[in-house]
C-alpha cells in the first residue's frame, strides 16, 4: 500500500523540520543550519519537502527534502541533497523527491543534472542509476570525516520544445461562481466551480455582497482541489490568467486580489482577461482552437451578449446586449411568478416539459421592425416578464384554470425565439458560417433545440461545449490566458483593477 | 519562531510590511482607501524589490482581519491567502484594531492608565470599534469590549457607563503594526490561522416582497 503524501516547494519555515532530518540521516556531515536557512532562501535553488499524512491525527509531517541548484546564466543544475527519514524509506518517497527536481530542472531550462552520491550507499545509487543517472567520475574521501569516495553522477535531460506548451492558472469570480481552472496550452487540466448559488436562492436572484463573500471563503478549497484535479503543483504553473470584468465589481476584486498575490508569490506572469471573451474561449478546451469568425451568443443570469468574433485575442466585436434583464433574470423573475424555485431555469424548463409553446402568444422584445433598425442584434426581456405577469394575474383574478405548464411554455419558447432568431440573423448578416453557444442558460434544453434546428437549416454549424465549460468558470480564463501566453502576448501590469462594464473589445487589459 | 513575515493590511489604504524577526525591512502605504485591487499586487512587489529579497523566503503571512469596510477587506485577505499558498509560508489572521492598540500602547505607554476605545469610520454614521484595558503579560492587548458596531454617541455612552472613562484612538491600522502583532502572536503561542473577515454586518439583501410573487395587482389599483 502507498502511503499518501505531498510534495512542496520548501520555505524558511520548514527549516527546523528539515534540519531535524537533517541530523538524523546525516548524523557525521550534517549542513550547519545557516547554511541551510541560506540554500532554502536563495534565488537560484529550488527546495522541496515530502509532507506524510497521519490518519489517526490527519496532520501532515515532513518526513523528507531534496533541493536543486540552477544558475540562470547555466544549462547544468546540481541535486543539492535528498533525504527521507530512515523509517519511510522504501516506499518510493526518494524517487518522487528527484522526480521533482529533474521536473524543476527541466522547467528551469537546465541540459543536465550532476550529483554526488556516498560510494557505501548502494540503495541511493540504484535510485539514480535506475532514473538514467551515470557514473562519470569518482572523488576519492570527498566525504569527510568518513574519507568515503563520492561517485559523480550525470544525467541528459531531454531538450524542451521552446514552444512548450504553459500551464496556466485562471481565476473567476464575476458573478456567484469561484472557478478556477489549470490548462496546458489548449488542454484541460483542472475546472473546478465552486457556487455560491444556493445562498442567493431565498433572495430570488444574486445578491452581490453575498456572492463576494463566498468568494473569500471558496478560494483556498476551490484551488486546492483544481491543483489536485490536474495533478500539478503551483510551481508547475507558468502563468496566472484572471477574469478582471465585465460583472460585479466587489466579486471581481477577489478574483483580481488572489491572483495577484499568487503571482507575485510565484513569481509568474500575469494576465488580466476579458470575462466574456472567456466564454468564447473555452470552446479552444474541447476543438483546440476557437475556429473564427465565428457569432458567439452568451446568455447568462448576469448577460446576453451578441458577439463577433473575427479573432480571439484581437477582434472580438459587441453586436447587441440586452438593454434591461440578462435572459438568466427573466427566467428566475418568471418563475418566481409561478410560484417556481431558484434557479429559475432548470424549473421553468421542467415545467414547460408538458406544457404547449404555443397556448400563448407573449411578446418578442425589439423584434418589430422599428426596433430591428435600432437594436437589430440587441435584446429587452423586461417586457416579456411583465406581459407574463399579467397573463398570470388577469387568469387568477378571473378565477381561471389556468396551465402553469403552458405559461412556462410559451414564456420559454418567447424567450429562446427571440434568442436564436437574433443570432442567427448575426450569422446571416455577416456571412459567418458558425454559431457558438456560452453561459448558464446554454443549460436550458429548448435553446439547445431550437438552436439546432435553424442553425441547421441555414448551414451553419453550431458549437455548444459542455456544459461545465459553459456555466461561469476557471478554466476558460485559463484557457484564453494560455492563448494569449502562447500568441507571446505581454503580460498584464500589477495595477489594473476590477471593472464591471469592460467592454468585448478589450479581451486583455495591460 | 525567526524568519521572514509579510504583513498586509486593506482595512484602510493598502499597507504592506515585511519583518525579519523584529526589524522592518521594508513598508508600503497607500492611502487610497477605494483602489484594493488595483495596488495590492504592486505594494507586496515593492516590499521585496525594497527589502531585495523573494517571496519565497517568508515563513509567515499575516493578514488584517477588519472589521473594515468589505469590499476592500476582502482584497486583502485573498491576497495574504494566496501569498501563503504560494510560498508554503504559515497564514495568520490579525484582528486590524489590536494591532492599532498595540501601535498605541507601544508608542504612548502612559495610555494604559485607562482603557482605550479605538474606532474607524464604518459609514453609516457608525463606526467600527474595540474597547482595550493595557498590554498583557506576553504583550499583547487585552480586549475588553467589541469589536463592534454601532453608532460613536451610544457606544461611547454605554463603554463609560460600563468601564468609566477612556482614551481613544481613531487612525486606521497599518501592516507594520500588524506584522509587529503576528510576531509576538506567533512567539507566544497565540497565532491563528482563522482568516475570516470580521465584516460585523449581514450582507445588504432584501427579501422579495410577498407580492412580487404575483406581480403588480391592477386590481388593487382599481
Amino acid at each position: 500500500m502507498t502511503a499518501s503524501f505531498i510534495i512542496r516547494p520548501a520555505s524558511a519555515a520548514d527549516l527546523a523540520d528539515i534540519m531535524s532530518i537533517e541530523h538524523e540521516c546525516f548524523p557525521t556531515d550534517a549542513w550547519a543550519e545557516a547554511s541551510m536557512r541560506d540554500e532554502l532562501t536563495a534565488t537560484h535553488t529550488h527546495y522541496y519537502v515530502l509532507l506524510v499524512r497521519d490518519n489517526a491525527s490527519g496532520t501532515d509531517s515532513v518526513q523528507g527534502y531534496a533541493g536543486l541548484s540552477k544558475l540562470t546564466s547555466s544549462e547544468q543544475s546540481d541535486v543539492q541533497t535528498i533525504a527521507v527519514l530512515p523509517g519511510n524509506r522504501g516506499k518510493g518517497f526518494g524517487r518522487a523527491l528527484m522526480n521533482q527536481l529533474l521536473q524543476t530542472a527541466t522547467q528551469q531550462g537546465a541540459k543536465q543534472v550532476f550529483l554526488e552520491v556516498r560510494a557505501d550507499n548502494p540503495a541511493a545509487q540504484k535510485l539514480y542509476e535506475s532514473l538514467g543517472f551515470n557514473v562519470i567520475d569518482i572523488r576519492r574521501g570527498y566525504y569527510q570525516p568518513d574519507g568515503v569516495d563520492a561517485l559523480v553522477m550525470s544525467l541528459d535531460l531531454p531538450s524542451v520544445p521552446a514552444n512548450r506548451e504553459p500551464i496556466v492558472l485562471g481565476i473567476e469570480s464575476s458573478c456567484d461562481e469561484t472557478g478556477i481552472g489549470i490548462v496546458r496550452g489548449g488542454t484541460l487540466l483542472a475546472n473546478v466551480i465552486s457556487s455560491s448559488m444556493d445562498l442567493h436562492a431565498r433572495f430570488g436572484g444574486v445578491v452581490p455582497e453575498i456572492a463576494a463573500r463566498a468568494h473569500l471563503e471558496a478560494l483556498q478549497p476551490t484551488l486546492h482541489k483544481a491543483l489536485a484535479e490536474a495533478g500539478v503543483s503551483l510551481n508547475e504553473i507558468d502563468a496566472i490568467a484572471v477574469a478582471n470584468g465585465p460583472g460585479l465589481a466587489g466579486a471581481l476584486m477577489v478574483g483580481v486580489g488572489a491572483a495577484k498575490a499568487l503571482a507575485v508569490g510565484l513569481g509568474k506572469p500575469i494576465y488580466a482577461v476579458n470575462h466574456l471573451v472567456g466564454h468564447v474561449g473555452a470552446d479552444v478546451l474541447e476543438r483546440g482552437e476557437v475556429e473564427v469568425p465565428t457569432i458567439a451568443l452568451l446568455v447568462s443570469g448576469g448577460h446576453t451578449s451578441l458577439l463577433l468574433v473575427r479573432d480571439l485575442l484581437d477582434d472580438v466585436q459587441l453586436l447587441g446586449e440586452t438593454i434591461d434583464d440578462a435572459a438568466g433574470e427573466a427566467f428566475d423573475k418568471v418563475a418566481r411568478l409561478l410560484g417556481l424555485q431558484y434557479p429559475g431555469g432548470p424549473e421553468i424548463d421542467r415545467a414547460a416539459a408538458e406544457g404547449n409553446p404555443k397556448a400563448i402568444r407573449f411578446p418578442r422584445g425589439l423584434t418589430l421592425p422599428k426596433d430591428m433598425e435600432k437594436h437589430r442584434y440587441d435584446f429587452s426581456f423586461s417586457g416579456l416578464k411583465t406581459a407574463v405577469a399579467r397573463w398570470v394575474e388577469v387568469a387568477r383574478d378571473g378565477e381561471e384554470e389556468f396551465s402553469v405548464a403552458d405559461v412556462a411554455a410559451s414564456f420559454r419558447e418567447a424567450v429562446v425565439d427571440v434568442l436564436v432568431t437574433k443570432a442567427v440573423n448575426a450569422c446571416l448578416d455577416n456571412n459567418v458560417p458558425r454559431l457558438l453557444l456560452g453561459g448558464g442558460v446554454v443549460a436550458n434544453k429548448r435553446l439547445r433545440e431550437v438552436a439546432a434546428e435553424r442553425c441547421a437549416k441555414h448551414g451553419i454549424e453550431l458549437r455548444i461545449p459542455a456544459f461545465s465549460l459553459c456555466t461561469d468558470n476557471g478554466a476558460m480564463i485559463a484557457a484564453l490566458g494560455a492563448q494569449l501566453v502562447m500568441a507571446g502576448r505581454e503580460p498584464s501590469g500589477l495595477g489594473f483593477g476590477a471593472d464591471s462594464t469592460l467592454p468585448v473589445t478589450t479581451v486583455q487589459t495591460a | 519562531m525567526t524568519g521572514f513575515l509579510i504583513a498586509i493590511d486593506t482595512t484602510a489604504g493598502t499597507t504592506v510590511a515585511l519583518l525579519r524577526d523584529d526589524e522592518v525591512l521594508a513598508e508600503v502605504r497607500y492611502q487610497d482607501g477605494l483602489k484594493h485591487a488595483e495596488t495590492i499586487g504592486n505594494a507586496i512587489t515593492e516590499v521585496f524589490a525594497k527589502a531585495q529579497l523573494e517571496p519565497k523566503v517568508l515563513s509567515a503571512v499575516a493578514v488584517g482581519r477588519g472589521p473594515a469596510l468589505f469590499t476592500g477587506l476582502r482584497v486583502g485577505i485573498a491576497a495574504g491567502v494566496m501569498l501563503s499558498e504560494a510560498t508554503g509560508a504559515k497564514l495568520i489572521g490579525v484582528v486590524s484594531h489590536d494591532a492599532i492598540a498595540l501601535e498605541a500602547y507601544s508608542v504612548e505607554p502612559a495610555l494604559a492608565a485607562k482603557p482605550l476605545l479605538v474606532h474607524t469610520d464604518a459609514r453609516r454614521g457608525e463606526v467600527y470599534w474595540a474597547l482595550y484595558g493595557g498590554l498583557d503579560r506576553h504583550g499583547l492587548p487585552v480586549l475588553l469590549a467589541g469589536p463592534s458596531v454601532g453608532k460613536y454617541a451610544e457606544v461611547t455612552a454605554n463603554l463609560v457607563e460600563e468601564f468609566g472613562e477612556f482614551n481613544e484612538r481613531t487612525q486606521g491600522a497599518t501592516a507594520d503594526w500588524l506584522a509587529r502583532l503576528a510576531r509576538k502572536q506567533l512567539a507566544e503561542g497565540f497565532a491563528t490561522d482563522d482568516v475570516t473577515a470580521l465584516y460585523l454586518r449581514a450582507p445588504d439583501a432584501t427579501m422579495p416582497k410577498p407580492n412580487q410573487q404575483f406581480g403588480k395587482r391592477v386590481s388593487d389599483d382599481r
